[in-house]
């Protein structure tokens, strides 16, 4: 193991670790609402998930309990379609993809050899819009004005005609929030496993668990914000009567199952993308060989990642679609396949050819190959198109979800907890409890889902509160239920020997599972920084390789064992080759993540209220928030006011062209993109499918006007850009100035979309054609405001001497945007005022 | 100009990335065509749409056949990280390739708007 700064000097081993406990040390007491570490938010992701997991989990021993007999009314059928609704919603939403993104926050850096995740604040931020948005949504199973529409939400029964009460204004404004939260994660996933990986870690040297991951997160960027989009629509529709999806106004039920779908098929996959991930790690541990075809699975990740987005209507073959654009979806249902059968096959190979030990996480893996196998079956079944007519709203659908998404997600996360407990608390778990655990589950989810197959092929409809007596599905139905309490009995038993191992568990020696990856090189439990020393990593396999690596790390003989600067510090690398780039600085604990968090809590539960005064006021509060945490960046006293590294080591990144942040916002861009993208599906789908779509007969949107706002936010980037130009080479003179021009062009093409918008005397709660002009002009106006914003602070910062030659880096982060908006609004003008004129009604 | 030799990674997701603009190009181009001018259905499948439907597909089928059998000349010029991506990428532009033709098989059979 080589290294590009080695310490010369010895070092002891002990002070090194205090003087980084001291950099890196969690606060206790109030101050531990500040941490924004990733091991700490983690486990409070996965702790909280858990909490999420056993109310959803009550829900459904609710639902089993009502289904067990006919004819019961053990609950009404307005608190039962409460409950299902609940239940979808939270094991889905609050449960499935938090408590698989705390697994990644937590393992990534510890697996790619970094010490936190690029973002520590967006992690902080992320955890407490989960914390809130689950408590906001949960609470209204309280006040029993919980969603009822099914957790799909379809429109019109969501809609404020057959839904007058709270509970989807609940829906839609927790989900919405607790996305940020998902959002958040996606992208400082994505940048920590593309930039921070350790000195050598190539792209083809990465764990297989960070390239799901990595696929994950990138599905959750581009894949949530339709549902964002909708959410939004749906909740404008609701509050204030903008008809999108109601047709007498000219829109259309339907674009809400488009946008839920486009994102809810992907969902399943980004749930079962690192479930997965879980299981190509572990089997090569036990198996005691590498994985079988590691180029395989990487193609097999990509494969899914792009394909899964292409079955969306796989969901609506009911609904009155041509015959040719099923068979289109029916045979990419049928092509995700290959990619799922690949990875079964890679990990048979590998078990076949290993001396595979069956410990307590491998008997989890194998109860995920047999179920997930059959849920992967029916999957192809449903895919036909005749058969999924027959079967569709049955219990037959819900059967193979629950194979799906339990055998997909839940017994891999299990296999997990159970491989990573060691790390988390340094003691092994009970061997009898886990088993136990595992063959009550594994026969109790058998017993429950096999049986509603069968339930559902003899007809029984999903979503009905009771059925009579003599419908012939009693007897299911009761073994069902009795084996869902033996399924609920197992995981108590699971939650029991996790909880008790804290307590009783064997103290585990080191690397237990004598495993491949970069985690167990960590103390266990592990310290707030991870590593002392930073290992130069060139195999997939570096504990195999060099079994004292986890030794000499500790000793600090690896690169940037250095404390004395007082900054949090890791490589920052290039993402193909791994080669160190910079040294990125990351910022130390912050109140402001919580105090976002709290105001965007408000502006939730304002909007649940109707208050819209008091949400407009803390919008504005959390817009404060975030721009104050934003301003301790870079050359600020709170980050890195001094440059200086040792000799030889790259520079800090605020003092490159190319830090993390950039790709943050390169991401958050992508993100950004999806539900602008969404959106204007959202108008040409309108344009062309709504039946009684009214295009006004002269478009009302000035062309001049919406011209001159182009040409105002063209000539601002084209500011930015030299700007940024002369930074790269070390020119800052007349930076401020430069800056504040910007913002003055930025300023202009809102004053004129704002004219343009006033002048086009819009009837957003008329017709459908007005709201989501409104809407897409809205969204310009925000994105054009907000380039003024950060240009107008880029000005000041240069005042503060925290932004020029020296520290170059976040002009380039803002002119990204100034780009964007440029292209958004140039696609703006092209579909909102051009195409009408040319294209007509 | 790097990023255009087969060896770069970004290669990994142009395959896909092609069958996805298929896809929704296909899948658009259908529905807006029976929204505005659909073709009679005695036709069957035997339409203009159809025609245009698979053309396009074959076109993009071939294409792709093309960017992988580059990225497979160019695999066996290089070793290590280089040869992994052009591998992948290889393997990647042939599913996309399959994928192209395979779900856009029933263009030659099933009529456009029915």
């Amino acid at each position: 193991m080589k290294s590009v700064n080695q310490e010369a000097v010895e070092q002891d081993p002990q002070q090194l670790h205090e003087d980084l406990h001291d950099i890196w040390g969690n606060p206790k007491g109030l101050k531990a609402l500040t941490i924004v570490n990733h091991t700490t938010l983690g486990l409070r992701f996965m702790i909280t998930g858990m909490v999420f997991f056993l109310i959803g989990g009550i829900l459904a021993m609710l639902v089993r309990t009502q289904l067990a007999m006919p004819d019961q009314d053990f609950m009404s059928p307005e608190i039962y379609n409460q409950v299902t609704t609940m239940h979808g919603t939270v094991m889905m939403f609050l449960f499935a993809i938090p408590m698989l993104e705390g697994l990644a926050i937590y393992l990534i850096p510890k697996m790619i050899g970094a010490r936190d995740l690029v973002c520590p604040r967006l992690t902080s931020l992320g955890y407490f819009c989960y914390l809130f948005g689950g408590i906001i949504l949960t609470s209204s199973l309280i006040i029993e004005m919980a969603p009822s529409s099914g957790w799909f939400m379809y429109t019109p029964l969501s809609s404020k005609e057959f839904a007058p009460d709270l509970g989807s204004d609940f829906w839609l404004l927790g989900i919405t929030f607790v996305e940020i939260s998902a959002l958040s994660a996606g992208v400082e996933l994505v940048v920590s496993i593309l930039r921070t990986r350790t000195q050598g870690m190539a792209l083809h040297k990465m764990p297989l668990f960070a390239w799901y991951i990595l696929a994950m997160a990138l599905m959750i960027v581009v894949g949530f914000p339709p549902l964002i989009l909708g959410s939004v629509l749906l909740e404008l529709e609701r509050a204030v009567g903008m008809p999108f999806f109601q047709v007498a106004g000219g829109g259309d039920p339907v674009l809400w199952q488009h946008l839920f779908w486009l994102f809810g098929h992907p969902e399943v996959y980004i749930i079962f993308l690192p479930a997965a991930g879980i299981i190509s790690t572990l089997i090569p541990v036990f198996a005691g060989r590498p994985i079988v075809g590691y180029g395989w699975v990487v193609a097999a990740i990509t494969i899914m990642g792009f394909i899964s987005f292409g079955l969306w209507v796989h969901h609506m073959f009911t609904i009155g679609i041509p015959q040719l654009a099923q068979a289109f979806f029916s045979a990419a249902s049928m092509l995700v396949a290959v990619p799922t059968a690949i990875q079964v096959f890679v990990w048979i190979a590998t078990l076949w050819l290993g001396k595979p030990k069956m410990k307590l996480p491998m008997l989890w893996v194998m109860g995920f190959l047999i179920i997930f196998v059959c849920g992967g079956l029916t999957g192809v079944m449903l895919a036909l198109v005749p058969f999924n007519w027959q079967v569709h709203d049955t219990h037959f659908v819900v059967a193979h979800m629950h194979y799906v998404l339990v055998g997909g997600m839940f017994f891999p996360l299990i296999a997990g907890l159970y491989y990573w407990l060691p790390l988390f608390s340094g003691r092994m778990p009970s061997e009898n409890l886990g088993r136990w655990g595992f063959w009550l589950t594994f026969l109790g989810f058998n017993g429950t889902f096999l049986i509603m197959h069968w339930t559902g092929l003899l007809g029984m409809p999903r979503r009905i509160y009771t059925y009579e007596a003599g419908s012939g599905w009693e007897i299911f139905n009761l073994l069902s239920s009795i084996s869902s309490f033996v399924l609920s009995a197992g995981i108590a038993m699971v939650l029991l020997d996790i909880a008790l191992h804290f307590r009783f568990g064997k103290p585990a020696k080191h690397n237990p599972w004598n495993a491949d990856t970069l985690e167990w090189a960590n103390t266990m439990p592990p310290s707030a920084y991870n590593f002392v020393s930073l290992p130069n990593v060139e195999t997939r396999h570096p504990l195999w390789d060099d079994p004292n690596l986890p030794h000499t790390m500790a000793e600090g003989k690896h690169s940037l064992a250095v404390a004395s600067h007082g900054r949090r510090e890791m490589w920052g690398t290039d993402p193909i080759s791994g080669k160190v780039r910079e040294i990125i600085h990351l910022p130390g604990n912050s109140w402001w993540p919580l105090f976002a968090a709290a105001a965007l809590a408000v502006v939730c539960l304002s909007l649940l209220t109707k208050v819209y005064a008091l949400a407009g006021v803390f919008v504005m509060i959390a817009g404060i928030f975030l721009l104050r945490w934003s301003w301790e960046n870079g050359a600020h006293p709170k980050a890195a006011p001094d440059a200086g590294v040792k000799p030889g080591d790259p520079p800090l990144h605020s003092r490159t062209m190319d830090g993390p942040g950039l790709w943050a916002m390169g991401v958050f861009l992508i993100a950004n993109g999806s539900f602008y993208l969404s959106y204007l599906f959202g108008w040409f789908y309108l344009w062309t499918v709504s039946p009684q779509w009214q295009m006004p007969e002269s478009p009302p949107l000035s062309l001049i006007l919406m011209g001159a706002a182009g040409v105002a936010v063209l000539a601002g980037c084209g500011v930015m850009e030299k700007l940024v130009r002369g930074l790269r080479q070390q020119r800052d003179a007349g930076l401020g100035a430069g800056f504040y021009l910007a913002a003055a062009l930025g300023a202009l093409q809102v004053g004129l979309t704002g004219w343009a918008l006033w002048q086009a005397e819009l009837a957003p709660t008329q017709t459908s054609h007005d709201a989501v002009m409104l809407v897409g002009l809205v969204y310009a106006l925000f994105h054009g405001g907000l380039a003024v914003v950060l240009t107008v602070l880029q000005g000041l910062r240069v005042g503060y001497g925290y932004v020029g030659a020296h520290a170059p880096f976040e002009p380039g982060v803002v002119a990204l945007l100034w780009r964007y908006n440029v292209v958004t609004f140039g696609l703006l003008i092209g579909a909102l005022a051009v195409l009408p004129r040319v294209l007509g009604g | 100009m790097e990023r255009l030799n087969f060896t770069h990674p970004i290669h990994l997701i142009v395959g896909l990335t092609l069958w996805s603009v298929w896809f929704v190009a296909v899948y658009s181009g259908l529905s807006v065509a029976c929204a505005v001018n659909p073709p009679p259905p005695e036709a069957r499948s035997l339409t203009l749409l159809n025609a245009g439907l698979g053309g396009f597909t074959l076109l993009c089928a071939a294409g792709l056949v093309l960017l992988a059998w580059g990225c497979c000349r160019t695999a066996k010029q290089h070793q290590g990280r280089q040869r992994f991506h052009a591998v992948v990428s290889g393997w990647l532009y042939l599913f996309s390739a399959f994928g192209v033709a395979f779900a856009g098989l029933p263009i030659i059979g099933v009529p456009p708007c029915l």
